[in-house]
């Protein structure tokens, strides 16, 4: 079914575009791994600021404040390109593992952070102080760091492990 | 011993041919490898773009320059010396035909572009940060920061081409 689905979109009108432009994927796709940059680093940024590494400069709902906005930027870009290149290569994408591991985790990492953003802004002053800060800070920290880094590995192996199922 | 049969002997290794995935059960070595040169390259133009970002005064305007420059830049060197690793051994693989392709080049003469300026700037306008620590940097800085930005989005651009384009 998912298959029947793939193929019918790989034969749109807006599919067939994007194949037939060849700069339509590898841009999507350079604009893609500059919005995983700018994601990545500063989830890992938190991460650690959380695990008590790096950027003491600033307290938690500081760093939380500049940062998180980019990453839902970031994240917004990155379902749009994301979009370009399953509507240009859908079969690619929906046959394999790999893709569909990512969205979950995507799912999960985003779910994760929202709730933690909001505990951040309803007591700053606890997030702020180490001494004070819920013992759940290290799980998310960790938890976090991990989904992002499967993330980016499924989504580089969506490319090499398709031929396999199509 | 001229350029090309370098080129070829470098290919001719037998780290060249493991990449490569010649060897039987080797065959998931490139992928791998290149799945570490994206998660190493997310966190060297990540830390870059911050410190951009605020040299242009666009983003962290409250955190001093010094300070972030400092904290940022040992994460910058460490991802860039393993996205340098991975690199070389991606390149090892396939010697001749990166060496010859276009993008592969423009990639390197951007690198290169970036860090003619990451030195002009050091040895600049950055010897003066005191006085802009806390503030808008001057123009020398800002522009600095610009073309920063610039050099790494081609570099990322143009390495994504490589992989459509050889």
């Amino acid at each position: 079914m998912l298959r029947a689905f793939a193929d019918r979109l790989a034969a749109t009108a807006l599919s067939q575009q994007f194949q037939n432009h060849l700069w339509v994927v590898p841009t999507s796709q350079a604009i893609h791994i500059l919005c995983i940059c700018v994601v990545f680093t500063s989830a890992l940024m938190i991460n650690l600021r959380l695990l008590g590494v790096g950027a003491s400069g600033r307290s938690i709902s500081q760093l939380t404040g500049s940062l998180l906005p980019w990453m839902w930027a970031g994240l917004v870009i990155l379902l749009l390109t994301g979009t370009v290149q399953i509507i240009a290569e859908p079969v690619r994408q929906f046959v394999t593992p790999a893709f569909w591991a990512k969205m979950a985790m995507i799912v999960v990492v985003a779910t994760m952070t929202a709730v933690f953003a909001r505990k951040v802004r309803a007591n700053a002053a606890r997030w702020d102080a180490s001494s004070t800060r819920p013992a759940g800070a290290r799980v998310f920290a960790i938890g976090s760091s991990i989904l992002w880094i499967a993330i980016i590995v499924c989504g580089r192996f969506i490319a090499y492990t398709s031929a396999f199922y199509t | 011993m001229n350029l090309h049969s370098v080129l070829v002997s470098l290919q001719n290794l037998w780290l060249s041919s493991v990449v490569r995935g010649d060897i039987p059960g080797t065959e998931w070595v490139f992928p791998i490898v290149e799945t570490c040169h994206v998660l190493a390259l997310t966190l060297v133009f990540g830390s870059i773009v911050m410190v951009d970002l605020r040299l242009l005064g666009w983003t962290s305007r409250a955190t001093s320059i010094a300070r972030l420059t400092e904290e940022t830049l040992p994460w910058t060197w460490t991802a860039w010396v393993f996205a340098a690793i991975t690199g070389s051994m991606l390149f090892m693989s396939k010697a001749v035909t990166y060496a010859g392709n276009f993008e592969f080049r423009m990639k390197f003469v951007c690198m290169a572009l970036a860090a003619v300026n990451m030195l002009v700037f050091h040895f600049g306008a950055y010897r003066g940060v005191a006085q802009w620590d806390l503030a808008r940097p001057p123009a020398a800085a800002r522009l600095a920061g610009g073309l920063s930005m610039t050099f790494w989005i081609a570099v990322i651009f143009f390495g994504r081409w490589v992989g459509f384009t050889t």
